[in-house]
């Protein structure tokens, strides 16, 4: 029976494999992505992977002043913020007591302290938390008048430009006049259009410079005319000839990549590519910096803030240790370390005279001051569902209507701020 | 002797049920349990977020779930790329099950290669057509009769021509064994009577292979049909719901886990096992699908 | 009959398109995974210049090894319980008479048309509250679930042709009922319980949508869900040659099983349509 024998040698094959597998699972059931070994307890930090160094530099030096207290233990996240987020939700909502650090987007503060999930800072330690950090930083890890997290570094987003093909924007420079001339010569302003947090960012800070808000301080709906200012501007520019290919696809590394590409002379982006244009031949001495565009010639800009704030997890099992480690790792050193190596903003306000800071983001105090002056996004608990309705109404952005995006986006804020349907 | 017959046939009965009762016991407990509490959370206002606010609230997720536009933009959205897929996979299936009965050589290097998009991860294959669409690393860019800066993935109509090719492309195999098995139960002798009489080739398709056909391809529409609305792996790596092609299972999810709204979520989550349930009884008694065969009692 | 040179060429034809269909996102992302980083976006279909940067990258960290990991174990042990339960189930199905029989098929077949996305939510909160978030188990259980129907309906079809009677003879010839099971009916039974194993195997291995929201890190988190957690080089970057790469490494494994045991996968598939 040849049948009988093939079926007969194949299972063999098959049950070793299986076993040799099973074997190899049980094996791997110790894998985590954190590095391990160390002395005291061990305090694990969640944040996403910064590919430059800093955040290992910053553990490294932490872990030595500990003396053995503690050692850090450094639990990559994905880059994207809304994937971070996701992750570290569900983990936070399994009440998991493997999250001591997390560094936290600015935007989460209201969302995780509200349902619970970190541990509020208090006394002494929230006095030398908050001390000698910029305005805009504060602000993002407060909610109901406590403090929740401690700033570690800030972001904001600048105008990029070609140096060697446009002029130097004047000092009232709007949205308007950057597509105007842009279309004229044919070339890109690379922004980021996508449906997701970034585009959430943009939207904001047009807002805000246009004077305006999205929520009051008490967290209601408070949209208005500006809302549509703001929808104007953008699909102005999805619909010149100054929009880049793709735009209600890319996000900040689309728009890197394009810039880089060469097809366009203006980018509002973060820092990094600056760093990044320093890895291509006689690109980085082409690009100038200037202040975010102006909404309103007469008003100065108000940009959105980003940036990573440390909180702790509220169910840790060494909650004290995790403050302590917290304070370190958010400690000026640190700071610097993560300008030099990921071209992040500090949050402390002297660093930006700092000569090392200076060296490597020469428009440190551009910096400083859209920091001081930057805006928060709404600060909620419900803050993922208003971006994502915020998102919903203005995307894509070529079909946005300016004359109905003020009661659009009421209506569906209300929606998610009742935590319905939008 | 009538009580030995009647003691066997328990202790058989006894022996059967033991038998199936650990798969029944897993298929009631994981399936049944969860929607019975999907039910109960559904009645309540549970946001993660908001874990003090807690409290019953009997249908009014419900209500709020069919009064909004955006549930029903969804459903059309589900529909649309769910009677597009099924509609190209039952055409083009059956092209491939004719190749694979009638051909005569080569039958071994077809069968293989048409098991390779059933056996690759859908989110693999969703990435692979993705990554060919998208205006910069795509190579669809490229070909000719094909604009350089086409972005389908940036519009509506574009983005569901890229799912629904992804979905066609990864399932059609499945749809195409299932009608392969169908055309086998057609016997020769129809088709070469019909043959001798004259008729032509299209007319002996479709008078005598398809009709002799139809319990199979009404099966097969109805399992192809209820997994299409299902659709979630393609629609999630594509456009997460951008560009309005959210469907109803991404509503689920962004409600669920996105916003750790239990509550809200899980009324979502039961409106869609009904749209299920709804497909299909009416393929079971509109249509007549039968899976009798399966049983193998027919 | 004899096929003109016509046919032939026209069958060809038929069989080349086929062979196109099937293998052109294959080809597409295996090239995506050999270009060199800095040429990803260039559109090209055949890389200009080849390099393995890409599968360094992905197994240099612990990421993309631990999904795999997870992905083989987790797959491999809800087979394997499958197996044997749907094997217990399919022999009374088609050997023994009782009632209730087309009950638990159908039964099975709600089960195999339900939406996932209904029970992901109960599941969350349930595994959340017994500890079973972010595990093996976890993912195990829902797994099998959803396969055992399919295993089932694969292995009732493969029992029902299987001349038991086979077993009885051995036994009149001498046999105790255990060599009888073992030399008759376990290699007549095993090419169905293999067939059904892949099939099985294949479905747990494809599954998003479970491991995606039941699972968070390393611990138990499958390929599929890692691919779309992937990282690039730099903070903002697009990880498309890693995801590329990690793509092909773990199709690579199943497009050889697949070609290894074509005709056992399509004898499952077809097995419950057609009698005989």
């Amino acid at each position: 029976m040849p049948a009988v024998l093939r079926g007969r040698s194949i299972r063999g094959v098959v049950t070793t494999a299986l076993v040799a597998a099973l074997v190899l699972a049980a094996a791997g059931c110790g894998f985590s992505e954190s590095t391990s070994g160390g002395r005291g307890k061990t305090i694990k930090w969640y944040v996403f992977n910064e590919p430059g160094g800093a955040f290992e530099q910053a553990i490294a030096t932490c872990n030595k002043q500990a003396g053995g207290k503690y050692t850090i233990q450094y639990v990559r996240l994905p880059t994207d913020a809304d994937q971070q987020r996701e992750l570290v939700v569900r983990r936070l909502a399994a009440k998991d007591s493997d999250i001591d650090i997390i560094g936290m987007d600015v935007i989460w503060t209201a969302e995780f302290a509200e349902a619970g999930w970190i541990k509020p800072w208090t006394g002494a330690r929230a006095q030398r938390a908050l001390n000698g950090k910029l305005k805009g930083p504060q602000l993002t890890a407060q909610y109901k008048n406590t403090l929740w997290a401690d700033p570690f570094t800030s972001n904001t987003q600048f105008l990029f430009y070609r140096k060697d093909r446009v002029p130097k924007p004047p000092p009232d420079f709007t949205w308007d006049q950057m597509i105007d001339q842009a279309s004229q010569r044919g070339k890109a302003i690379e922004v980021q259009a996508a449906r997701y947090e970034g585009y959430t960012v943009w939207i904001n800070s047009l807002i805000a410079s246009a004077g305006g808000s999205i929520v009051d301080e008490n967290g209601n709906v408070k949209v208005d005319q500006t809302a549509a200012r703001a929808a104007q501007i953008i699909k102005k520019l999805a619909t010149s000839k100054a929009a880049p290919p793709g735009m209600s696809n890319n996000k900040e590394d689309d728009a890197r990549l394009g810039f880089e590409s060469g097809r366009s002379d203006y980018q509002t982006n973060y820092s990094f590519i600056y760093a990044s244009a320093a890895k291509i031949k006689g690109f980085q001495p082409k690009i100038g910096v200037a202040p975010w565009p102006r909404v309103d010639a007469s008003k100065p800009p108000r940009v959105t803030l980003g940036g990573i704030n440390l909180g702790i997890g509220a169910y840790s099992k060494n909650p004290e240790l995790s403050f302590q480690a917290a304070e370190c790792l958010a400690q000026p050193e640190n700071q610097v370390v993560a300008s030099e190596k990921g071209g992040l903003a500090p949050s402390t306000g002297v660093l930006f005279s700092n000569p090392r800071v200076k060296k490597v983001l020469p428009f440190a105090d551009i910096m400083s001051t859209q920091i001081e002056n930057g805006v928060p996004r709404p600060v909620t608990p419900a803050y993922s569902d208003i971006s994502q309705a915020i998102q919903k109404t203005f995307h894509p952005p070529d079909g946005v209507d300016p004359s109905k995006v003020v009661s659009d986006l009421r209506d569906k804020l209300k929606k998610a701020a009742e935590g319905k349907i939008f | 002797m009538a009580d030995k017959v009647t003691g066997r046939a328990r202790e058989e009965r006894r022996l059967a049920w033991m038998l199936v009762a650990p798969s029944v016991i897993v298929m009631v407990l994981v399936t049944g349990y969860p929607v019975v509490y999907a039910i109960y959370l559904s009645l309540q206002k549970y946001d993660l977020r908001f874990p003090n606010d807690k409290k019953f609230v009997g249908l009014s997720n419900y209500t709020d779930v069919l009064g909004s536009s955006t549930w029903w933009t969804d459903v059309f959205n589900t529909m649309v790329i769910t009677v597009c897929s099924v509609a190209i996979e039952l055409v083009l299936g059956m092209l491939i099950a004719l190749v694979m009965h009638r051909a005569i050589f080569g039958r071994g290097p077809v069968r293989a290669a048409i098991l390779i998009p059933y056996g690759i991860v859908t989110v693999v294959a969703a990435f692979a057509w993705r990554y060919a669409f998208n205006p910069g690393t795509g190579f669809v860019q490229h070909l000719p009769l094909v604009s350089g800066t086409a972005n389908p993935l940036g519009s509506r109509g574009g983005s569901f021509l890229v799912i629904v090719l992804t979905e066609v492309w990864k399932t059609t195999p499945f749809m195409a064994l299932l009608l392969l098995a169908g055309l086998a139960l057609v016997p020769d002798e129809l088709h070469e009577a019909a043959r001798v009489d004259g008729a032509s080739v299209m007319q002996r398709f479709f008078r005598i292979t398809i009709p002799l056909m139809r319990p199979a391809i009404i099966v097969a529409l109805l399992f192809r049909t209820l997994d299409a609305f299902r659709v979630f792996d393609s629609v999630f790596i594509m456009t997460r719901g951008a560009n309005d092609t959210e469907t109803v299972s991404i509503l689920g999810y962004n409600v669920l886990i996105n916003r750790v709204n239990l509550g809200l979520g899980s009324a979502v989550s039961v409106l869609i096992f009904f749209a299920v349930i709804l497909i299909a009884m009416f393929f079971v008694k509109v249509l007549g699908a039968s899976t009798a065969q399966q049983t193998g009692e027919a | 009959m004899q096929a003109t040179a016509r046919e032939k060429v026209l069958w060809l034809i038929a069989i080349a398109l086929v062979l196109l269909y099937a293998l052109i996102p294959v080809v597409w992302i295996t090239s995506l995974s050999l270009k060199p980083p800095a040429e990803v976006a260039d559109g090209r279909f055949i890389p200009k210049n080849f390099s393995l940067k890409n599968y360094d990258t992905i197994f240099s960290t612990n990421i993309f090894n631990a999904a795999l990991i997870n992905s083989i174990g987790i797959a491999a042990i809800a087979t394997l319980i499958s197996i044997v339960l749907a094997a217990m189930a399919a022999y009374a199905l088609s050997r023994l008479d009782f009632g209730g029989k087309a009950l638990i098929l159908s039964g099975a077949l709600a089960v195999a048309m339900f939406p996932p996305i209904s029970i992901v939510g109960p599941l969350f909160n349930m595994w959340r509250t017994l500890g079973l978030f972010d595990t093996w188990p976890g993912l195990i259980i829902p797994y099998l679930t959803f396969t055992l129907p399919l295993a089932i309906y694969t292995l009732s079809a493969f029992f029902r042709e299987i001349p038991w009677e086979l077993e009885q003879a051995a036994r009149v010839d001498g046999a105790t009922p255990f060599q009888a099971f073992r030399k008759i009916i376990v290699p007549l039974a095993a090419p169905g319980v293999f067939t059904s194993a892949i099939l099985v195997f294949i479905f747990a291995w494809n599954d998003f949508i479970f491991a995606n929201t039941l699972t968070s890190t390393s611990n138990a988190r499958t390929v599929p869900a890692a691919l779309a957690f992937f990282t690039g080089g730099s903070q903002f970057e697009d990880p498309t040659g890693s995801i590329s790469a990690a793509a092909v490494v773990v199709t690579v494994p199943i497009i050889i099983m697949v070609l290894i045991f074509q005709r056992r996968i399509v004898a499952g598939l077809t097995a419950g349509a057609v009698k005989g």
